[in-house]
């Protein structure tokens, strides 16, 4: 089988990429493991998806149901189920063995290929708690999916580590339940989620939310009898003495989202060690000719707006691949003070690109100043910068002679 | 008092525990009385040992330490196994256990394999570093060298026989003083004298060559070839199989709670499921075989655990490193196999184990000083890998008895019990060499009661469900198209299909909890730890099994998973 375009995923990124390299006349096939399209969105019932790119607050079925029906109206190809079990380069592209229940196993050549696969939970294993293995501990995603998806209740009483979106998100959706919540314990001395999320989600319910308090050990061998919760010092590590036990049956870890890129690693791409996803310009191209990366799995965002938005970005310049070919853009892009990072790391000249950004710690009244040879390209003020609340500029095309870009925050005195 | 025992009553009083008191009891010395702490519980045990005793059995007991020598409570009550006779009856579903089972079938005897878990392997045998050991750590003259030694060279032959992976990385035990090198001549002396077949000595330079991420203060390296790795949990579901193909039956949830017996005579076996004649008793009862022992009437030697915790690394570091990497231990008094770094089956690397002492034998609970020592003495053996590396870990517990020795004999106070007991490491690798020893002493046994003779039935190869990553492409859609769910992907990070895990849920050993159908088909053993695959694999044990999904458990009886229903069904329910 041969197509011009293959998408891999079918989340919002990859069925903006689909339906933009299908509006850009590209021949495309989308495939997803799964066996509906919408990605992660399926289960995230809450409502505040959309509120950018239409300016309403939809859930998140609603927002994918929309991009869903786009993509249909192209007619393209879509295939559920699938999954890639292996990828190579060849001579004019990609050559990728996919299975399905359906057809089995079979090759695909494809002359561009997006990966729009999303990201996954760290672990309570990446976080390293310690105790033995009781039944009870998931992560906030697996809850959700089986609350929401299939309709099983994880536990009755419920601690939460970390205060990720989309544990406090859990938060609220257990109380719902009927379950309790005995509380989110957070390492650090502020939510890693965003603020709306922190009073809708917990405060509304009188959820307990701990800083500087961490979950150091598991109790029970059958099912989760309890937790230690302790305070943490400085350097985030438990204070001695201080430590609790708190009575729980299920212990929900929302600690970290990863992008995924297992599949991409025959290809030895660039990556970033600070986002986790390949490197990539404003198109979305990585340092792999061809090769484009889109949503989550090139960094983790905190709106689906953005993510669809770089889902358009890889699909049409995906398509325009496969007509002009071309490689990803030299100029880079240098994450300077009190940045967490900034995407993409590269750009081409003579375009204008979208960056976004996250701060590395929440600060009062900064500004952000992007420039290139000690020439000042773009300013802007904000009141309040937060790491879970990531931010976007659009810088003007470049000339020609710039090789790299200075984004820094500087905080006024 | 004889001159040994007052061997040993010095010994005590040297390491300052001259209250404790030590009789003789059927031949084995009992240490009595009471310690401060667990540390003295040991040295007093260690101190009692290496006499000519059969062995040391420690009663005492310890301040503050109430329920160590307690067993976990007992399984469910019935009388299904009522009057069952056996010819074989064998404790213990672990490697040793199912090995022993599988060799007994060579002969025409009706074997039973009693197991108190719910799957096999759920102790050592599933909690090890899985390495096929060369003798070159071993002490000469023990029965631990002796089965390592013919263990490990039947490893190749058995694995061919059960269809399990096995392969032989060889194994470097790094110097880092340079004046180890000094020690070659003598290193090989010793390899030579213990078989170790082409055992080498590589300068700095040739292992920076064959494995150019070895640790970077390695002055050279010892370099044993045959060191082979398989999957322990794969090695006893393997022997297990074939044992139940050729005859045997495994109950599970099945424990042993004592013995009838008439004079020196075991006649019957008390289990939570009823009573069991037998004509045979095998004790392969691992971290509890001394309480085996005692219920026999038997008991000569106490075990104490010896906790090891093991980190498995994600695939992508398993392409860093070809050789299993460790240190040379150059004391032979170290009580560990130093393990190190291992390139597993499937790509992972396994880092570890510790050794720490305690007193709980089911204690699998980690601590961040033992992760910690992982960091620091093992994972700096590959320069590439890092803490963020690990995706998993967990501890299991070593069956040490005082004498740091197997026992593999019968017994000498009933006469149709055979012990095969204190098998702690190397006892993977010479779990072939065990197992027919100990057909051979039941044989022993049995010969005088009834016309024992060769299995003509018996068939050494094991029969095995598709696997299909491991056909070709055509052979693959061959099996896809006529069982459609061998083409739907259900863990996404190892790529097994529903196909497999139906096939495991159905298989002649059931799997029928969530740790069970990871272990038999590796759904949940990559990085994202089950994250993805739970809801599923929860769904489809509930479909096959016909249970409610509120009934499925992880690892044992009252390990639930979903607690209730929502109020509303879910979409992907009432979807199908
Ligand atoms: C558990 C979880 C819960 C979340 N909850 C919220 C929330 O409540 N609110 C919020 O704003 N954001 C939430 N997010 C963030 C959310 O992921 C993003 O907003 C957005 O949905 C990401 O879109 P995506 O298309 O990049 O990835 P996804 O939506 O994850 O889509 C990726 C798709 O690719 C498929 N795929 C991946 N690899 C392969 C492969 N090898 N072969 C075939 N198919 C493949 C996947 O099955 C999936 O369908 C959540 C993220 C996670 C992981
Ligand atoms: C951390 C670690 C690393 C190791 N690494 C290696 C290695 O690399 N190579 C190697 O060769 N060896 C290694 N070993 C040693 C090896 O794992 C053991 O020697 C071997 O698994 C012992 O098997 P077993 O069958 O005797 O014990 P087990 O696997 O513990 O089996 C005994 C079984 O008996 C059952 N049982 C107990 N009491 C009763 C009862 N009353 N009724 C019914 N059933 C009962 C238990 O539930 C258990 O399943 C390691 C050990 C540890 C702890």
């Amino acid at each position: 089988m041969h197509t011009d375009v293959l998408v891999i995923g079918a989340g919002p990124a990859g069925l903006a990429a689909a339906a933009a390299a299908a509006e850009h006349g590209a021949e495309v096939l989308l495939v997803d493991r799964e066996s509906r399209p919408g990605g992660i969105l399926k289960q995230c019932i809450h409502d505040g998806f959309g509120v950018i790119r239409y300016e309403e607050k939809l859930t998140g079925p609603e927002y994918a149901y929309r991009d869903i029906e786009a993509v249909r109206a192209y007619g393209l190809r879509v295939l559920n189920n699938t999954f890639v079990l292996d990828l190579k380069q060849s001579v004019d592209g990609f050559s990728l063995l996919l299975q399905n229940p359906i057809d089995g196993a079979f090759r695909v050549d494809t002359k561009a290929l997006v990966a729009a696969n999303g990201c996954r939970e760290r672990t309570s294993r990446q976080v390293f708690i310690h105790g033995d293995r009781p039944a009870g501990i998931y992560s906030a995603g697996t809850a959700q999916n089986l609350i929401n998806l299939h309709g099983y209740l994880p536990g009755r009483k419920v601690v939460i580590l970390g205060s990720g979106d989309i544990g406090m998100i859990m938060a609220r959706r257990l109380t719902l339940e009927g379950a309790e919540v005995a509380g989110v314990y957070e390492i650090k001395d502020e939510p890693s989620g965003l603020t709306r999320n922190r009073v809708q989600c917990l405060d509304d319910y009188n959820i307990p939310l701990y800083l500087n308090t961490t979950v150091t050990r598991v109790h029970g061998t059958k099912r989760v009898t309890g937790v230690s919760v302790a305070a943490v010092g400085a350097d985030l590590k438990p204070l001695p003495g201080s430590e609790t036990l708190v009575p729980c049956d299920t212990l929900l870890l929302s600690v970290g989202l990863i992008p995924e890129n297992d599949i991409l690693e025959p290809l030895a791409l660039e990556f970033d060690a600070k986002t986790g996803g390949p490197v990539v310009d404003q198109r979305m191209m990585t340092s792999v000719p061809g090769l484009f990366s889109c949503g989550n799995a090139t960094h983790v965002n905190d709106m689906v707006d953005y993510v669809s938005e770089s889902g358009f970005n890889a699909g049409r310049a995906a398509a325009n691949y496969c007509q002009h070919g071309g490689s990803q853009g030299s100029v880079e892009v240098v994450s300077g003070n009190n940045l967490l990072y900034a995407v993409p790391q590269r750009l081409v000249s003579g375009e204008e690109a979208a960056i976004y950004f996250r701060s590395d710690k929440t600060i009062d009244r900064v500004i952000l100043v992007a420039q290139a040879a000690g020439k000042e390209l773009f300013r802007e003020k904000y009141l309040r910068i937060r790491p879970p609340e990531m931010q976007k500029i659009v810088l003007q095309p470049l000339s020609p002679e710039v090789e790299s870009v200075e984004i820094g925050l500087e905080e006024v005195t | 008092m004889s001159a040994e025992l007052n061997t040993v009553k010095k010994a005590l009083a040297a390491a300052n525990l001259a209250e404790v008191e030590v009789i003789e009891k059927q031949g084995a010395l009992v240490l009595e009385g009471q310690v401060k702490n667990w540390q003295q519980y040991l040295e007093a045990g260690y101190a009692a040992a290496g006499q000519d005793f059969r062995g040391v059995v420690n009663d005492l007991e310890v301040e503050g330490l109430e329920n160590f020598k307690q067993q976990c409570e007992s399984s469910p009550e019935d009388f299904s196994l009522e009057r069952y006779s056996f010819d074989v009856v064998v404790i213990g579903g672990g490697v040793i256990g199912c090995a022993i089972a599988r060799e007994l079938t060579r002969y025409n005897v009706k074997v039973a394999l009693l197991e108190k878990e719910s799957d096999l392997a759920r102790h050592t045998s599933g909690r090890n570093n899985g390495m096929i050991h060369s003798t070159m750590a071993v002490k000469l003259g023990t029965k631990k060298y002796l089965y390592n030694l013919r263990g490990n060279r039947m490893y190749r032959k058995v694995a061919e026989e059960l269809g399990f992976d096995l392969k032989w990385p060889g194994s470097f035990a790094m110097l880092d003083k340079n004046w180890q090198l000094l020690l070659g001549p003598y290193a090989r002396r010793i390899a030579s004298k213990k078989g170790v077949q082409g055992f080498r000595v590589l300068s700095k330079g040739k292992v920076k060559e064959l494995e150019p991420n070895a640790w970077e203060e390695q002055t050279g390296s010892f370099y044993m070839p045959e060191t082979g790795v398989v999957d322990p949990y794969q090695v006893t579901i393997a022997y297990a199989e074939n044992a139940m193909q050729n005859g045997t039956t495994i109950y599970l949830n099945t424990k042993v709670l004592g013995f009838e017996k008439d004079n020196n005579r075991i006649t019957a076996v008390r289990t939570n499921r009823g009573t069991l004649q037998a004509g045979v008793i095998i004790n392969a009862a691992g971290i509890w075989a001394d309480h085996v022992a005692e219920m026999a009437g038997d008991r000569f030697y106490t075990i104490h655990p010896r906790k090891g915790v093991i980190a498995i690394l994600d695939k992508k570091t398993g392409s860093s490193q070809s050789y299993i990497l460790g240190r040379a231990q150059l004391s032979s008094e170290a009580k560990t196999k130093g393990g190190g770094l291992v390139p597993l089956l499937d790509g992972n690397i396994l880092a570890g184990p510790t050794a720490d002492e305690v007193p709980g034998r089911e204690d699998y609970s980690t601590e961040t000083h033992e992760l910690q020592h992982i960091l620091d003495h093992h994972l700096v053996l590959n320069k590439t890998l890092q803490q963020s590396d690990i995706i998993t870990y967990f501890a299991g517990t070593r069956a040490c008895t005082f004498e740091e020795d197997f026992i593999i004999e019968i017994s000498e106070y009933v006469e149709n019990l055979v012990h095969a007991a204190g098998i702690q490491s190397p006892g993977l690798a010479s779990a072939p060499a065990i197992a027919v020893d100990v057909r051979d002493m039941a044989a022993e046994i049995l010969k005088n009661k009834m016309d024992l003779k060769e299995n003509p039935d018996f068939n050494p190869k094991r029969k095995l469900a598709p696997q299909p990553v491991r056909l070709s492409l055509k052979e693959r859609n061959c099996l896809i198209e006529n069982r459609p769910s061998y083409g739907q992907i259900v863990c996404r990070c190892e790529l097994v299909s529903e196909g497999e895990i139906v096939d495991a849920i159905h298989a002649p050993l059931p799997a029928r909890t969530l740790d069970a159908v990871k272990r038999r088909a590796r759904a949940g053993m990559g990085r994202c730890q089950g994250g993805f695959c739970t809801p599923a694999v929860i769904n489809i044990l509930a479909r096959e099994t016909g249970r409610q999904v509120t009934e499925i458990c992880k690892h044992e009886p009252g390990s639930v998973l979903i607690t209730d229903r929502t109020r509303r069904k879910g979409c992907e329910q009432s979807a199908h």
